[in-house]
């Protein structure tokens, strides 16, 4: 009989408590939802064809033997046909590499097709992107099982030198694929994919759930009151927040770094390591705000604890982080690019996979500044609304 | 020093504090009496800048506005709840406070050594607050409220809690902090102790019943103690005496 009045009383508070009821029912639905578009589509190489020369005529041929692979979605670039300087068609496919939409190119010059009418194998150029392993290894692996095909669309030899035999040998014979990274290398591991992104996605993930308790029992505790009752402004307890917060955020910050300098055997310059630094930094402070404006919006303890499944699983799944953004619908890719966690792995993957400096980085970096302004400006917002008149 | 102008504030359709007018002078322990949802607390709030009021002013120190900080700076306020940090030791907590009022330095410990000695726990300075007694708690927030030496000392219900001779000896500390120059406002729901204040207002429901020296409303209502006073305005005077009887503003 005791049990049943202690269960009904726990359920009469859940129930009243609308919020706590709304994240109850919503968090599952939300992660369950990511999970599902994060585990059950197969990954999809996006591939360029570039053919030049006699090469040019066998395009349609080609591109069918691609499409016809399922791990392949074949892109159309706009190289102009009539471009045919080899220095300047590597240009080209460099940047369309590097604008992020197609993750590979396969380049047939008409090189390939005197090598094989003269009898030998032929090369064919793959160009991949390189910075994501799992879309460089679907593309090569998709490629590689397609060479067959792109064999056959290729026009047979016929010398009358040979016999049909020989013919068959050489229409047979399997083309050579040459591999060009425009990030890494084939030594590439998947683990160098992942670390760059530790540092700033922890140090956010603890900054994040600290201040959002802290402060939420700094308010319930009536400390705060007493605080802003002083001559204080918030702006000034936030930064005390800020200060008190960094030193831990950067013992973190260190922490991890070494592990992965020292540990994981990760080789980065002084210049990276400086952006790892400023990043990490930008995501602490990004944290902090976000924490304490979840734990100024959550009405008690028990919904404050709540917004963290809400604000850090949503960016494990779709910061680009583990999964590949582009493999989700459109309006979580929208979702994404709103969250402060995507912009920061892109930043640190920007520098320590694709060696790009710091400050090249430059639209993450405001994103993330403008993060923390947003946060600030809704925590004075509600701080001042909530605590003072 | 604390001048409440026609004071009102509504929280939805429930009436805080009812159009109340009320002067305070300075170096007088001033108290503040009335049941649970008299409106004390919502007034403290008022004053110390908390809550907005809904309508009425505010005049303190000769200023309209109890956020401005040099205002600020110059109240204390000791609230309810054991506003302090567990985590830190007495002295600890008393160093910040004082610091959120400008202290530092030399100043900062002699004020600390001061307001110790004043409630009686120097020996118990380098505790933690979550080892305190219940009373020992109230005291340490009590020196809290008061290090950066306030005109102006707010205490909403100080010694809510606490055993009937410590009780004394907080008033014991109110009469010497007064002395010292201090204002003092005090509210208590155990209304037999506020005989110890320089003067009283009586609350109900938001509304002002009384205010005077507590010997002289015992005498106006012919009652021995200051509880039985009370009870006698509420009755004359509350919301459910007679048309006739009902006062409101003095």
């Amino acid at each position: 009989m005791t049990i049943r009045w202690i269960a009904l009383r726990v359920i009469l508070e859940i129930i009243r408590d609308r919020r706590t009821v709304a994240f109850f029912l919503l968090v599952p639905v939300v992660v369950m939802t990511l999970i599902f578009y994060a585990v059950s589509q197969d990954e999809t190489a996006h591939v360029g064809v570039v053919t030049r020369g006699v090469a040019r005529l066998f395009d349609a041929d080609l591109i069918k033997s691609l499409e016809n692979e399922t791990d392949i979605e074949v892109v159309s670039l706009d190289i102009p046909d009539e471009e045919t300087d080899l220095v300047r068609i590597e240009t080209a496919i460099r940047d369309h590499l590097r604008s992020g939409r197609v993750d590979a190119i396969l380049y047939m010059d008409e090189k390939l097709l005197v090598d094989r009418f003269a009898g030998r194998r032929g090369t064919l150029h793959l160009w991949v992107e390189g910075s994501r392993p799992t879309t460089t290894a679907t593309a090569i692996s998709a490629i590689a099982s397609a060479m067959d095909d792109l064999a056959d669309a290729l026009p047979v030899v016929i010398d009358t030198q040979c016999s049909a035999d020989c013919a068959n040998s050489v229409n047979a014979t399997p083309m050579e694929l040459t591999k060009h990274y425009l990030y890494g290398s084939e030594d590439y591991r998947m683990v160098d994919f992942f670390l760059p992104v530790f540092p700033p996605f922890f140090v956010f993930f603890f900054t994040f759930i600290l201040s959002t308790i802290t402060f939420q029992r700094e308010r319930t505790r009536g400390t705060l009151e007493r605080i802003l009752i002083a001559p204080v402004s918030f702006g000034q307890v936030v930064l005390g927040y800020v200060g008190g917060f960094f030193l831990f955020s950067l013992a973190q910050a260190v922490i991890i770094l070494t592990y992965i300098i020292v540990l994981l055997s990760f080789d980065i310059t002084w210049a990276q390591m400086f952006s790892i630094a400023g990043v990490t930094l930008l995501m602490m402070l990004v944290g902090l705000m976000m924490g304490l404006l979840a734990s100024f919006l959550a009405h008690n303890e028990f919904q404050a604890i709540q917004f963290i499944p809400l604000v850090v699983l949503p960016q494990v799944f779709l910061s680009d982080m583990i999964w590949d953004i582009q493999r989700f619908p459109q309006v979580f890719q929208w979702i994404a690019y709103f969250l402060p966690l995507t912009h920061a792995n892109w930043a640190m993957r920007d520098v320590l996979l694709k060696n790009h400096s710091f400050w090249a980085t430059w639209p993450h970096l405001l994103m993330l500044v403008g993060f923390f302004m947003a946060a600030w400006l809704g925590l004075m917002a509600v701080g001042r609304k909530r605590t003072s008149y | 020093m604390l001048a409440i102008h026609n004071l009102t504030k509504t929280y939805g359709g429930l009436t805080a504090l009812d159009h109340l007018t009320l002067s305070i002078p300075e170096g007088e322990i001033f108290g503040l009496l009335g049941p649970n949802g008299a409106g004390k607390t919502t007034l403290l709030r008022i004053l110390t800048g908390l809550v907005a009021p809904t309508g009425g002013k505010v005049e303190l120190f000769g200023r309209y506005a109890p956020t401005q900080p040099e205002v600020r700076a110059m109240v204390g306020y000791m609230p309810q709840q054991d506003a302090l940090y567990p985590g830190l030791t007495v002295s600890e907590n008393i160093r910040f406070f004082g610091r959120m009022y400008g202290l530092n330095g030399e100043a900062l410990e002699t004020r600390l050594e001061e307001v110790l000695a004043l409630v009686e726990l120097s020996h118990r300075r380098d505790g933690l607050v979550s080892t305190l007694s219940g009373g020992m708690t109230r005291r340490a927030m009590l020196a809290s409220a008061m290090v950066h030496h306030p005109r102006l000392l707010i205490l909403d219900e100080p010694t809510s809690g606490v055993d009937p001779s410590l009780r004394l000896r907080f008033w014991g500390w109110f009469s010497r902090l007064v002395d010292n120059g201090m204002s003092i406002l005090i509210t208590t729901h155990h209304i037999s102790e506020a005989s110890h204040c320089h003067q009283v207002v009586f609350l109900r429901e938001g509304r002002l019943l009384e205010q005077g020296e507590p010997h002289r409303l015992m005498k106006q209502y012919g009652t021995a103690d200051l509880e039985a006073a009370f009870v006698q305005a509420t009755e004359q005077k509350g919301p459910n005496a007679p048309p006739s009887q009902k006062g409101g503003q003095p």
